[in-house]
């Protein structure tokens, strides 16, 4: 008897799919973070560091092992001010 | 009328452009990211122990930004001089060591392997050793465990 090889179209048509969405997701994912794996479990100093590696290098992944920092480092820095008049 | 208005809520962020005053001594600064500071951390933490301890007293005197100025350029310059010193020796291991952490959600269990040999390099040429301070008295650091039970899901 043949086999029903129809029948097993779903399972395949399942497993790709999902394949297919988990890599994009990933591949997305580090497409964002500079190629490497995404930052979990970030508190507020690990956003705070984030930030100060967004004002040295550009990107909050970046990151520079240099011992003088960059001229624009020194005032870069956002302040929590408003304008009152 | 001010209010706390948090930045992340503003349309763009405020960003002052003035230096500081001509009567403070120029100090560059550190230019190092988060994840070579904190492979250097325990470094930081032997070499630079006056200094820093320095600040954190004058810091608990009196919060003011304004009053640990000085404290605060020793700080700079010892860690830039401890940075320089660990690029011009230990460069490699050094790299490799934040490499791993930038992979690892930045955190040191997973990456003990390139630790110790950035630990043996830096004792070697700097005579650096990583102590973590608050260990128990008769258990061996965290670092030093032979088979630690918390490693990471992947060899």
């Amino acid at each position: 008897m043949p086999v029903p090889w129809e029948a097993l179209i779903p399972f395949a048509l399942l497993t790709t799919m999902f394949g297919a969405a988990g890599t994009l997701l990933n591949t997305s994912k580090r497409l964002q973070n500079q190629g490497k794996p995404v930052r979990y479990n970030v508190d507020a100093w690990d956003e705070m560091m984030m930030d100060r590696d967004r004002r040295l290098t550009g990107h909050k992944r970046g990151q520079a092992a240099e011992p003088f920092a960059p001229e624009e480092f020194e005032t870069n820095s956002a302040w929590y001010t408003e304008r009152t008049s | 009328m001010s209010r706390f208005l948090d930045p992340a809520e503003s349309s763009k962020p405020y960003k002052d452009p003035t230096p500081l005053p001509a009567d403070v001594p120029k100090v560059k600064e550190l230019g190092v990211t988060s994840a070579p500071l904190k492979s250097a951390a325990f470094f930081l933490g032997a070499y630079c122990k006056d200094y820093n301890e320095d600040f954190m007293l004058c810091k608990a005197e009196n919060p003011d930004p304004a009053h640990c100025l000085k404290e605060g350029r020793r700080v700079t310059r010892c860690a830039q001089d401890l940075i320089t010193k660990l690029r011009e020796n230990c460069l490699a291991e050094f790299e490799k060591h934040w490499n791993c952490l930038e992979y690892n959600n930045q955190e040191y269990y997973h990456c003990r392997k390139d630790e110790r040999v950035l630990n043996k390099c830096v004792f070697e040429k700097l005579g650096l050793v990583k102590t973590i301070p608050g260990t128990p008295e008769g258990k061996t650091p965290i670092h030093e465990v032979k088979n630690p039970v918390y490693t990471g899901v992947q060899k």
